[in-house]
């Protein structure tokens, strides 16, 4: 056991891009989860809320790696990298809980699309995803490779054309799991 | 389906999310309700480190607050008020709740978010 870093919507799905909230408020599959296994939950503070807005469009990675997107991360990645200093120093192992897909808090599978932009029209089922992190995490990462501080990551996977709840959910446990192996 | 977001935030000390043992589960009750949370930081946070975090929480919450999501603080956190304050936002209505019970209570006498009756439908 020790402390889940989670993206902020999975406390707080109103931070999602228009048309993106799963649910009222708390995205339960991934917070019960960590409840359940006795895992502390920390919220980090959502990148692209405070950058671009609730009326933000939703976008791909290239449309937000700018240099003012990345100086807002890294900002952020300071903040949240106190805190996960503070949380390794007492010994306790930590976990970055992201959203697959996302252009700023995807962990292993970010979006991508090096032509998108313009006015808005993507049809569903473009292949924009593509293995990789997103931006905050990015920045996030190097962050804490500069401090010396490892950890592991799970995502919450909606965006996923293979999402389902169970899997979801087993990845997660998972990769909790690891640190007692 | 269509966002399902409630536009109901509540700001919440860090042990009503991680309640200690027989204290009372803060999150478990705004999950029922439908409200989302906003962490604010441990207590045991050095000062520096909750200075930075309450920032980057004011600033989004006079975000929300622009857009006319209802907002509520559920405890209270050293530090915030100064927070709201610099990015021009109001301290919403406060609990400090001994109960699940009293908590539930304060969430049902919120009024409706005002961005409820904007033109957005978030059921479209």
């Amino acid at each position: 056991m020790g402390v889940a870093f989670v993206a902020h919507c999975l406390l707080n799905q109103n931070s999602k891009v228009r048309d993106g909230a799963h649910c009222a408020g708390v995205y339960s599959p991934i917070i019960d989860v960590l409840r359940a296994e006795g895992w502390r939950v920390e919220q980090m503070p959502c990148p692209e809320l405070a950058f671009a807005g609730l009326n933000r469009f939703w976008a791909v990675r290239e449309q937000y790696d700018t240099a003012a997107f990345r100086r807002h991360c890294r900002r952020l990645a300071a903040a949240v990298a106190g805190a996960i200093a503070a949380r390794a120093e007492q010994g306790e192992d930590i976990v970055l809980v992201g959203v697959e897909g996302s252009p700023s808090m995807g962990v292993t599978i970010t979006s991508s699309d090096p032509d998108r932009g313009g006015r808005p029209a993507w049809p569903d089922g473009t292949p924009e995803h593509t293995g990789g992190e997103g931006i905050f995490v990015e920045e996030l990462h190097a962050e804490l490779d500069r401090r010396g501080i490892t950890f592991r990551v799970a995502g919450e996977t909606h965006a996923l054309a293979t999402h389902d709840v169970a899997s979801e959910r087993a990845r997660l446990e998972s990769v909790l799991e690891e640190g007692h192996g | 389906m269509g966002d399902e977001r409630s536009f109901r935030v509540a700001l919440v000390a860090d042990r009503y999310v991680n309640p200690a043992p027989g204290t009372v589960d803060g999150l478990a009750v705004l999950e029922a309700a439908g409200w989302g949370v906003m962490q604010l930081p441990d207590d045991a946070y050095p000062a520096e480190v909750a200075r930075l975090l309450l920032a980057e929480v004011a600033e989004q919450v006079e975000e929300f607050s622009r857009h006319g999501y209802l907002f509520i603080l559920v405890g209270e956190r050293a530090g915030l008020d100064e927070a709201l304050a610099r990015a021009g936002v109001a301290i919403p209505p406060r609990v400090v709740p001994a109960s699940a019970a009293e908590l539930s209570e304060f969430l049902a006498a919120q009024p409706d978010p005002p961005a409820l009756a904007a033109a957005w439908d978030p059921a479209g």
